[in-house]
């Protein structure tokens, strides 16, 4: 049997046909979506597993897209000891648990427009797992088309799971950070207006998770990450997203760039519409992000509206 | 501090991460619904704790020195409903000293850091904290 998925450079080597709507057919990758219906249709493929990925801790519990298993963020993402994601060797007990192989499609939803669903997503690049897709709309869109959900928790058969080494290519450190800064390159702050002219260090509405100082990284565009998604929690499509990114922002597929937020969640959904919508071959993600920024001594910090270039 | 707030805490504490969870999650399933009196000045967005990530509506009522809390949360967010529900039942009738004199700590008593993590545990502290200002507002 062939495997399904988009490889390092999207192109796809097709089984299950066809994963995506024509409206998702026009992004850089749209491999690296699926919609409510192809879900529906694979509920019991062996070779797919549905993860849901929740801001929310119990949401799943409330109801989840039957055979769907659990992934959380705060409990089963990071490290509670370091400041850092869990070491690839529980990265690789997460999926063995989850009966996920290295060649299974993961096809991850969640609520809040995938917000945590491209959190666990990028996660899952970062060790090096290839065939990724979400589930455009995530778990709203589901519901809201009346779909079924049941409380049941699948039990698959533990796997044999080998992580890879973090890919850094998607991953950006504080040093890098600053020199790509000096440099002049491309950073997007994907926060509130609010946060990013330094009124507020965190988003309003959320618990701060502590900055002693509030601004931006000079230089960086702000694109607040909801701005990419629809009313009904899709993405947009791409020609919208091109007049945000690219017409109004002057981002440029080519160059590197550097998505941050406060903690690196938003920011994951902002590198997955540049990477896999936009074609962004260079972006990065920096999950150290403004809790990190906001509190190093001595880095530089610009306040007030994005600095005009 | 009120017998059935105390008896709730100590119920948490003494159960494994898992049981604290699905407590939450039955405590949630029991938020008892927003009367109808209430309907119209939550359609119009009063009484919403703004600090809240998800939207909370506490309608706290003081009456002959007991207090009664009502409150609305969406079901999509069971985490927050089950906490804002587990203070509206174990509060129920007590006086409004009571109220002022929970724990500030009294998520991290119930050992809610180890069951829904420690960033999460910081936005309940807030909605702990809107309740008893809620309550102190209306007495």
């Amino acid at each position: 049997m062939t495997r399904a998925g988009n490889d390092s450079h999207g192109r796809t080597n097709q089984r299950h046909a066809p994963t995506h709507t024509a409206a998702m057919s026009t992004y850089a990758h749209p491999d690296a979506l699926v919609s409510t219906d192809w879900v529906a249709e694979h509920l019991t493929d062996e070779d797919v597993r549905i993860v849901e990925s929740n801001e929310d801790v119990l949401l799943y519990r409330t109801g989840h897209i039957p055979g769907a298993v659990h992934l959380d963020w705060v409990n089963d993402l990071q490290d509670d000891v370091l400041r850092d994601y869990v070491g690839k060797d529980e990265f690789a007990r997460l999926c063995s648990e989850r009966g996920i192989t290295k060649d299974t499609t993961v096809v991850f939803y969640g609520d809040k427009s995938n917000w945590w669903a491209c959190y666990a997503f990028w996660t899952f690049k970062l060790f090096g797992h290839e065939d990724c897709r979400i589930m455009d709309g995530g778990r709203a869109k589901w519901e809201a088309e009346g779909r079924p959900l049941t409380t049941t928790v699948p039990e698959y058969p533990s796997t044999a799971y080998a992580a890879e080494d973090p890919d850094l290519s998607i991953r950006a450190f504080r040093d890098e950070v600053l020199k790509h800064m000096k440099k002049g390159g491309a950073l997007v702050d994907v926060r509130s207006p609010q946060e990013f002219i330094g009124e507020l260090t965190h988003i309003p509405g959320y618990p701060n998770e502590g900055a002693l100082r509030a601004g931006h990284i000079p230089g960086a565009a702000n694109v607040p990450w909801s701005r990419a998604t629809a009313e009904d929690g899709t993405f947009k499509p791409r020609e919208e997203l091109e007049a945000i990114y690219l017409t109004e922002q002057g981002l440029d597929p080519k160059e590197h760039t550097i998505a941050y937020c406060r903690i690196g969640e938003r920011s994951s959904h902002t590198w997955f519409v540049l990477k896999y919508l936009l074609g962004f071959d260079r972006v990065k993600n920096y999950d150290g992000s403004w809790t990190e920024w906001g509190n190093l001594v001595g880095v530089p910090i610009a306040k007030g509206e994005p600095e005009k270039e | 501090m009120t017998e059935a707030l105390q008896e709730t805490l100590d119920l948490f504490a003494g159960s494994d991460v898992e049981t604290r969870r699905m407590l939450l999650l039955d405590y949630a399933n029991g938020l008892p619904e927003l009367p109808e009196r209430y309907r119209a000045l939550m359609e119009h967005g009063l009484g919403r704790v703004h600090e809240c990530q998800s939207p909370v509506f506490l309608y706290p009522e003081v009456e002959d020195g007991a207090v009664r809390l009502h409150a609305y949360v969406p079901p999509e967010s069971p985490t927050v409903r089950g906490v804002v529900s587990l203070l509206a039942q174990t509060l129920d009738g007590a006086s409004p000293e009571a109220v002022a004199a929970v724990p500030e700590d009294l998520f991290q008593q119930m050992g809610l850091t180890d069951a829904i993590g420690l960033t999460r545990q910081r936005g309940l502290a807030a909605v702990l904290h809107r309740v008893k200002h809620a309550v102190a507002e209306a007495s």
